[in-house]
């Protein structure tokens, strides 16, 4: 269920967005699956260099492993319009760490008010 | 945003879930992120690699192995209680144990289901899974279960339905196989959640009428607004959360949740036939495990059961196997035909 596009991730700058999300598990709750947004204007020349480096690092990381209820991480690149640039998802077993510290400390969206399970 | 540390950067972000380490923007963050890329691959589990140990040749008698992680993301960690021996006094080690001893004792005794794979196929989980981590899983060979955060969650194993769910995972997939997207993977979530509520009914003791019919009771902290993570009963109603959001499953076909999230709504959308299932046994009365658990088993292990069956196929085998165990005219083939009409998959 890998989402379109993919190939190599395109550059980070001023103006786009790295959006990040946590999905599955043995539940679906909306509010802990909603994105978290890196904003690429707010990083250091260092930290785009470290999250340039972690999306290069996901391109052959499997989307999903073997069994159920496990969860994964959704990560996509817009720009200012919202449009996904690029996106690749990875099984959590799988992702760098490094992504899910990312992850962690990452802007949450705010929650739409009622969920269509689309968060 | 995130990488600030300013007040005004983190009015989105709930407590349990601020960053307990130093700003991102800092040199020993990087340098530990860094690190711990690094060294990833060598302490995450991988799916399916560990070796199965010994499984029972004695029909009747499981073969239970409990494992812990010790905090770390391993498989299957040190072998701490294995069958025969007595409790441990940690509660997730005891806790995995019997709930392991439980869902053997349902699927041998009412279905004479000898283990996973009817072959007495060793039953694995490993407990104290990584550091905090809020969730449980099949990874195709055993059971994980974290300890929660206990912010939202506590330990996964506190609910014997969470282990019976995930053990049932092992048992679709000697089975049917069902793909784990859309409403295959919805049936697969359902048949899991179907044998784990009827573990903890039999554990109970209890009639229809006196089950909860909630999956996962005891799993969140008294700071979630909410009862368990699911309702077969009354599907959407399980939750209502700030932090969790609200319950998204639908109970009717009209409401079907089309998504690319959680594997197609896998988690979702289950809670249709979840309700059929209630809705069967409801009009059955007595043992939800004696005659619509029947119905349910002889469907799961139909051959005729394909990996990417859809709710409106799993429908028609469940009132085809109704009949063929229980005669063409009985009750439980109109109970069977009514549930799924009342949810909208049967015409």
């Amino acid at each position: 269920m890998t989402q379109d596009p993919v190939g190599e991730p395109p550059a980070l700058g001023p103006g786009r967005v790295l959006r990040l999300s946590r999905q599955g598990g043995l539940a679906h709750f909306p509010g802990l699956a909603r994105p978290r947004c890196v904003h690429c204007a707010r990083c250091s020349e260092a930290q785009l260099s470290e999250l340039q480096s972690l999306l290069l690092a996901l391109s052959g990381i499997p989307d999903r492993e073997a069994g159920n209820d496990r969860r994964r991480f959704c990560v996509a690149l817009v720009d200012e319009g919202g449009e996904v640039l690029w996106s690749q998802v990875v099984a959590e077993e799988s992702a760098p760490q490094a992504l899910l510290a990312w992850w962690r400390r990452a802007e949450i969206a705010p929650l739409k008010k009622k969920t269509d399970g689309q968060a | 945003m995130s990488v600030s540390n300013s007040p005004a950067a983190r009015p989105f972000l709930p407590p349990y879930l601020l960053e307990r380490v130093a700003n991102g923007g800092s040199p020993r963050l990087r340098e530990c992120a860094r690190h711990t890329l690094l060294v990833d691959s060598r302490f995450r589990a991988r799916a399916g690699a560990v070796t199965l140990p010994p499984g029972s040749q004695r029909r009747g008698e499981p073969a239970r192995y409990v494992h812990s992680a010790e905090q770390q993301q391993v498989l299957p960690g040190k072998l701490v209680r294995r069958e025969g021996q007595g409790d441990s006094g940690d509660p997730a080690i005891d806790e995995a144990y019997h709930g392991l001893g439980a869902t053997y004792r349902l699927f041998w005794e009412v279905y004479r289901r000898h283990s996973l794979d009817d072959q007495g196929m060793a039953l694995l989980a490993t407990v104290h899974y990584g550091k905090e981590y809020e969730n449980a899983f099949w990874d195709g060979k055993q059971m994980v279960f974290g300890d929660g955060d206990g912010e939202l969650f506590n330990r996964f194993t506190i609910a014997a339905d969470i282990i019976a769910h995930e053990l049932t995972h092992g048992v679709i997939q000697h089975e049917a196989a069902l793909e784990y997207a859309y409403q295959a993977g919805a049936l697969n979530e359902s048949l899991s959640d179907v044998f784990g509520s009827l573990v903890k009914q039999r554990q109970r003791e209890q009639r229809v009428e006196e089950a909860d019919w909630l999956i996962g009771e005891g799993l969140f902290t008294e700071r979630v607004a909410g009862r368990a993570l699911r309702s077969m009963a009354e599907p959407g109603t399980a939750y209502d959360d700030p932090l969790l959001g609200s319950d998204p499953q639908p109970g009717h076909m009209d409401d079907l949740v089309e998504t690319r999230e959680d594997n197609g709504g896998v988690h979702i959308n289950s809670g249709i036939p979840n309700r059929a299932f209630h809705l069967a046994a409801m009009a059955l009365g007595g043992h939800a495990w004696e005659r619509a658990g029947w119905v349910w088993y002889d469907t799961l292990v139909d051959q005729r059961l394909a990996r990417n069956s859809d709710f409106a196929t799993f429908a028609g085998l469940t009132r085809d196997n109704a009949a063929r165990r229980f005669g063409a005219s009985s009750e439980v083939v109109e109970a069977v035909r009514e549930a799924w009409r009342t949810v909208g998959v049967l015409p």
